[in-house]
């Protein structure tokens, strides 16, 4: 896979602060916290356990949807929007694949449009669109990996920069974004100039 | 699926009211009105003495075509385990005994066993052979479990 064969870059910093780069890497990885150092070593992968913390119902407005019992699946179609408490999601269809027993909705695939507004716990704003964007949660040895890959000419724009990647993984678990080949625009530069590939 | 069994529960007034027997085979159809009436669907062999989907209402007055249109409609799926999968509510649905559907312009409203997911809308085809629900207008769904979507 050709991901697998890229040199990792692990970059330890906000959306809003500093940026370090090594050569020759083009699948990024970018902490959604803050960090004090650019010589910051790789940051290591925090397990993340099952989150037992209880939290408000997520809401899904739509103006048709399906519903196969059979299959466990739900599929909404036309005007999708999922608010939560942290998130904001509208996409024009999204097929939901329901527990049948679990605790934990395991894979939702979202298309057509679809944009996403999240806050993170430094209250840094970002807002990604995308052509797809799909959910993926899977616990492996009591350690949880929790993606949303967006295909379709991603974008995360924040309050200073947007960047561009194909494909874009937001890493809910860790709490970061893997950029493949990424390309920045800075805003601190008010200026309209050419994008510029970040590596 | 088929109907394999029915039973029905009239109360003072009710009557005529009966629709058993096998999807392949003609049905008995409902002649009069009915009020507090269930029919149980069961698992195909070898399973057959299982309950799959629980009918009920609160009145059903037969409607030309063989429909009945039936008030305070609630149906209930079961897994093989004798666990609740979903109930689906509707004050009021036509429905039509011989394919099994089920629809509306009206509201409805549809929970999980686990009482996690909760949906409604306005509008809605049911599909008992296959078990799918069709909600054609605001749909409104809660799920009360992490990890919903990003």
């Amino acid at each position: 896979m050709r991901i697998m064969k890229k040199t990792i870059l692990f970059l330890a910093l906000g959306f809003g602060g500093l940026l370090a780069a090594q050569t020759n890497a083009q699948l990024t990885r970018l902490d959604l916290q803050p960090t004090l150092s650019t010589n910051a070593p790789p940051a290591k992968a925090k397990a993340k356990v099952a989150d037992a913390k209880p939290k408000p119902p997520t809401e899904i407005d739509s103006d048709s949807a399906d519903f196969d019992l059979n299959a466990h699946l739900a599929t909404y179609r036309n005007h999708v929007v999922v608010t939560d408490p942290k998130v904001r999601m509208t996409c024009e269809w999204m097929l939901v694949t329901l527990p049948s027993g679990g605790e934990h909705l395991s894979h939702v695939v979202a298309t057509t449009n679809v944009v996403v507004d999240f806050t993170n716990e430094q209250g840094e704003k970002y807002h990604v669109t995308a052509a797809k964007a799909v959910y993926d949660y899977k616990v492996v040895n009591t350690v949880t990996n929790e993606t949303v890959t967006f295909t379709g000419n991603p974008v995360v724009d924040t309050t200073n920069s947007t960047i561009y990647s194909e494909p874009m993984v937001w890493d809910r678990g860790r709490n970061h974004f893997l950029f493949t080949e990424p390309i920045m625009k800075s805003k601190d530069t008010g200026t309209n100039g050419p994008a510029q590939k970040l590596f | 699926m088929k109907f394999h069994a029915a039973t029905f529960c009239p109360a003072v007034g009710a009557a005529i009211f009966l629709f058993a027997g096998t999807s392949d085979r003609a049905q008995s159809l409902p002649v009069g009105h009915a009020t507090d009436f269930t029919s149980n669907q069961y698992f195909e062999p070898p399973n057959e003495r299982l309950v799959k989907m629980k009918l009920s209402g609160a009145e059903a007055l037969p409607l030309p075509g063989g429909l009945l249109d039936i008030r305070q409609l609630r149906v209930e799926t079961f897994t093989l385990d004798g666990q609740t999968q979903v109930v689906v509510r509707a004050p009021q649905c036509n429905y039509s005994p011989f394919d099994g559907v089920a629809n509306s312009a009206g509201h409805m409203e549809l929970q999980s066993g686990d009482g996690k997911i909760h949906v409604q809308g306005e509008g809605f085809l049911w599909r008992q052979t296959s078990s799918s629900l069709t909600i054609s207008n605001h749909v409104h769904t809660l799920i009360d479990m992490p990890g919903v979507m990003m």
